[in-house]
């Protein structure tokens, strides 16, 4: 039992979906556990156990209701200026990767199947893609999105942010360069951020239902949420750790999930997908 | 009659070129021929150049106020010469008709139009177009922008009173042209809130549309009228209409409405560049995306790709670009690199979680009214010793070295909003110990009273207190704008200021004044001052783009409690002057030109 939310770019909203469906499978009563393979970030959170990880995940597992662990986040990149980035692999340092050393792509990959399998092992796990799935230049190495589909078979959801327009190209585009024997796990898209009456989009949604045969799980209004941005770029919301930060992040989560269901989110859908 | 002898010295003169010593020059584009001042063609009556149009006595007139033919250098030059030839010594010689018919048959070719598309808002066409026009231009090539429909809450008024986008005057600059018009952005939308535009037509308020009315209405009626009679109108004058796309040009929901994107590039007959920003991940999905979407006999229209705001090597980037050129048969013409420019905001969703800009000393907070207008004017104290904060909470004003009160879309309801969030009563604590400034409608709300007797500004007639720190009452009493270019003095120093008013109420001003504007009918005084408490007023937008008035109103703030301590402030003009050329240097070196121009020019 799982699932994939994949983003059509960085900040397309990835973060904030995987944590409000961890939170809603939580509610439904599942033993649920985020899990994103490689993170590019440069906020990290030590768990209990002394791993480090990405902080989303830390939120995530928090929204799943339990303690987050190293498993959650097995590969973690950290730039650390002049090109250079720190690999963190199973919670722990493992050396610096640089455009002339890059990082064992088989070794992160390897890592990233045995935590997803102890994972899986007890949970529902609601993985989370990195960036956008088909960088041309990068997608041959991919770990967290095509890499995942590809070693494990997990079933995906397309993000796509409509924010800045462009909306139904990113998502087809992010289809059509999928490599074919991946497609039929493409299983369906959300459009996030959006501001208006929703209703202006249905021919829109409906082409890309018939182009790409994804099913289309519903339309996220805009909001903004005090929440730790995962990618490089945005700047941080800041060392939520510690009881109140945490209870605010639960609460805008919960807000959140409410405002899904009330906007019409598929949740059945979703639960069809990740097979809970 | 006076043109006459003009025209008749002109031709005594001889070919003169570029008068680069005149006061006026240049008065139409950088480059032009002065030989001709006056045109010894006129009236031509050719319905390319001019039209004709009642004059107020009901006569007809021939009207060719924005036709540039007679000052491209060769065909001053070939008329000069024929009319030397021809021993033609009066403006009034029949044989200049024929001169004038072999100058058009040589020289007059229709312009060609090149559209710049983007894969999403931010993707960077405004900045191509502007790097675009600056390369054609110094190529000698006259060029123009042009952005059939633009959304946006940053306008700028033209030197001929209409009102445009705040990026097309920026994109016509660096095209080397004197005067922006009204024919670059002839569709302006206004945002009223997330489905209502104020919709301008030629630099004039056209209506209040929702987004069905828009499409289903407009659009299909005179929207695309419009938008072809402004292409053909470019065409004649220019060789190049560098044409912007709004938005995305895939969003399929609204394909056959969309005025801005392919159906301006069909109009126009446009070769299309399709520009997507590298940044934030996704730039080859999003490119293959907007391609495979767009129909398959529009499609064929798109003729190149730019990859733009590469930070970083672009060696990665590159390595994709050449698996996207044979998965989409469309060559990749350029891999840009991020470049760190100073041009005027634009509407980004970026501006609206905006919180700070700048890591200056002196601490700016501008109250961010939920309505807020034209905060291009703040653009250039980022260039100072200043830090612009966005205020929402009138706790936020503490700490302040000054506060700015911006234009707003809708005075009244905002300052309902000042008094309800408790701004009104913060603001007005703070006059007398720091130096406040209203601009437009901030400045209208400084004053005693606002009175909309018919509902023009707000949704029903209302009348309202103001923040009372000017002795001052503003009015809407007729649905009209005032829409205006103005420039002047900042009047303690006699130092040059300029800027332009975009307003429908008008204010009777009984405190000493700040600027005097000077006009054709006479001088004016404007703005208001009370030197003791520090308070300023002004209708002005753009009142800090000449360093006086921002030198001055900074002196008046006390960062750490001592005087700010700063550099002579520049001329904002000459800032964005300098990152065109930057932002066309990067264009130049990392764009094939010469593919781009034979797109434009459709021979690819």
């Amino acid at each position: 039992m799982s699932i994939l939310f994949l983003g059509t770019a960085s900040g397309a909203g990835k973060t904030t979906v995987a944590a409000m469906y961890c939170r809603h499978l939580y509610r439904k009563g599942a033993r649920v556990a985020p899990f994103k393979a490689l993170n590019l970030s440069l906020n990290s959170f030590v768990t209990p156990e002394g791993k480090e990880i990405g902080m989303g995940q830390a939120f995530q597992a928090w929204a799943s209701g339990i303690e987050p662990s190293g498993d959650m986040n097995p590969a973690l990149l950290k730039p650390s200026g002049n090109g250079k980035i720190q690999l963190v692999l199973g919670g722990a340092p493992a050396g610096e990767t640089s455009r002339d050393s890059p990082m064992d792509f088989r070794r992160v990959m390897g890592e990233a199947c045995a935590a997803f399998d102890r994972l899986s092992a007890g949970h529902a796990v609601v993985c989370e893609g990195s960036g956008s799935p088909v960088e041309l230049n990068l997608m041959h190495r991919d770990v967290a999105n095509l890499g995942m589909m590809r070693e494990r078979s997990v079933p995906a959801v397309l993000v796509g942010d409509i924010e800045r327009g462009g909306a139904f190209a990113a998502l087809y585009g992010t289809w059509l360069l999928t490599p074919d024997d991946l497609k039929p796990l493409l299983k369906g898209f959300i459009i996030n951020r959006f501001r208006g009456d929703a209703k202006i989009l249905e021919g829109g949604i409906r082409r890309i239902e018939e182009l790409t045969g994804m099913r289309f799980l519903g339309v996220l209004p805009y909001a903004r949420l005090k929440f730790p941005e995962e990618d490089s770029l945005s700047d941080s919301g800041g060392d939520l750790r510690g009881s109140s930060a945490m209870e605010a992040f639960i609460g805008n989560i919960d807000a959140l999930l409410e405002m899904a269901e009330s906007s019409g989110l598929d949740f059945a859908g979703l639960d069809e997908i990740s097979g809970y | 009659m006076d043109v006459e002898k003009r025209v008749e010295a002109e031709m005594k003169r001889g070919w003169i070129g570029s008068r680069t010593k005149c006061k006026y020059h240049p008065c139409h584009f950088k480059g032009q021929d002065c030989t001709f001042c006056f045109c010894p063609f006129y009236p031509c009556g050719d319905p390319r150049l001019g039209r004709e149009i009642e004059s107020k006595k009901g006569e007809k007139v021939w009207e060719c106020t924005f036709c540039l033919f007679i000052h491209r250098r060769e065909v001053g030059m070939f008329a000069m010469s024929e009319i030397k030839r021809l021993g033609i010594e009066s403006p009034r010689d029949p044989r200049l008709r024929g001169v004038f018919q072999s100058a058009v048959e040589r020289f007059f070719r229709p312009g060609k139009a090149l559209m710049v598309l983007g894969a999403t808002s931010d993707a960077g066409k405004s900045v191509t177009v502007a790097a675009i026009c600056r390369i054609l231009h110094r190529r000698g090539y006259l060029a123009t922008p042009f952005k059939s429909q633009n959304m946006s809450l940053n306008s700028k008024v033209t030197p001929k009173g209409s009102e445009i986008a705040m990026i097309q005057t920026v994109q016509s600059a660096a095209a080397g042209l004197k005067n922006p018009d009204q024919f670059m952005n002839p569709i302006l939308l206004k945002p009223k809130g997330d489905t209502v535009s104020q919709v301008m037509v030629m630099g004039a308020p056209f209506g209040d549309y929702g987004v069905e009315e828009y499409y289903g209405e407009f659009v299909p009626g005179p929207g695309t009228r419009i938008v072809g009679e402004t292409l053909r109108f470019l065409k004649d004058r220019y060789d190049f209409v560098v044409m912007e796309g709004a938005g995305s040009p895939a969003e399929i929901n609204i394909y056959d409405r969309d005025i801005a994107n392919m159906g301006a590039a069909k109009i126009a007959g446009a070769g299309c560049v399709l520009v997507v920003n590298v940044e934030w991940g996704g730039s080859f999905a999003y490119a293959v995306g907007t391609v495979m979407l767009i129909p398959e006999e529009d499609r064929k229209m798109i003729k190149g790709v730019i990859l733009n705001n590469v930070r970083g090597s672009t060696a990665g980037v590159r390595a994709g670009a050449a698996e996207l050129e044979r998965i989409l048969g469309i060559p990749v013409i350029g891999v840009i690199p991020h470049v760190d420019v100073f041009l005027p905001s634009e509407d980004s969703e970026a501006f609206r979680g905006m919180t700070s800009r700048g890591t200056g000393r002196t601490q700016v907070s501008v109250v961010k009214l939920p309505r807020i207008a034209n905060f291009t004017d703040l653009d250039p104290l980022y260039m100072e010793d200043v830090t612009v904060r966005f205020v929402s909470d009138p706790k936020g004003l503490e700490g302040s070295d000054a506060i700015i009160i911006p234009g707003t879309k809708n005075t009244i309801d905002d300052l309902a909003w000042m008094r309800e969030s408790g701004f009104a009563e913060a603001v007005s604590a703070m006059a007398g110990k720091v130096p406040i400034l209203g601009i437009c409608g901030g400045y209208q709300m400084m004053g005693a009273a606002l009175r909309d007797p018919q509902g023009i500004e707000g949704r029903s007639p209302s009348e309202a207190a103001g923040l009372g720190l000017f002795d001052m009452e503003t009015e809407w009493s007729e649905y009209k704008k005032k829409v205006i270019q103005d420039r002047g003095v900042l009047l303690e120093t006699g130092e040059p200021v300029s800027g332009y008013e975009i307003h429908m109420g008008l204010s009777e001003v009984r405190d000493p004044p700040l600027f005097r504007i000077e006009r054709y009918s006479g001088d004016e005084t404007e703005g208001s001052f009370i030197r003791e408490r520090m308070l300023f007023g002004t209708y002005l937008h753009g009142v800090f783009d000449k360093p006086a008035f921002r030198k001055f109103f900074l002196s008046f703030a006390e960062p750490g409690g001592g005087p700010a301590a700063r550099a002579e402030p520049r001329d904002f003009d000459d800032a964005i002057e300098e990152s065109i050329d930057r932002l066309a240097d990067a264009f130049e070196e990392n764009m094939d030109v010469d593919a781009l121009i034979r797109i434009a020019e459709g021979g690819e």
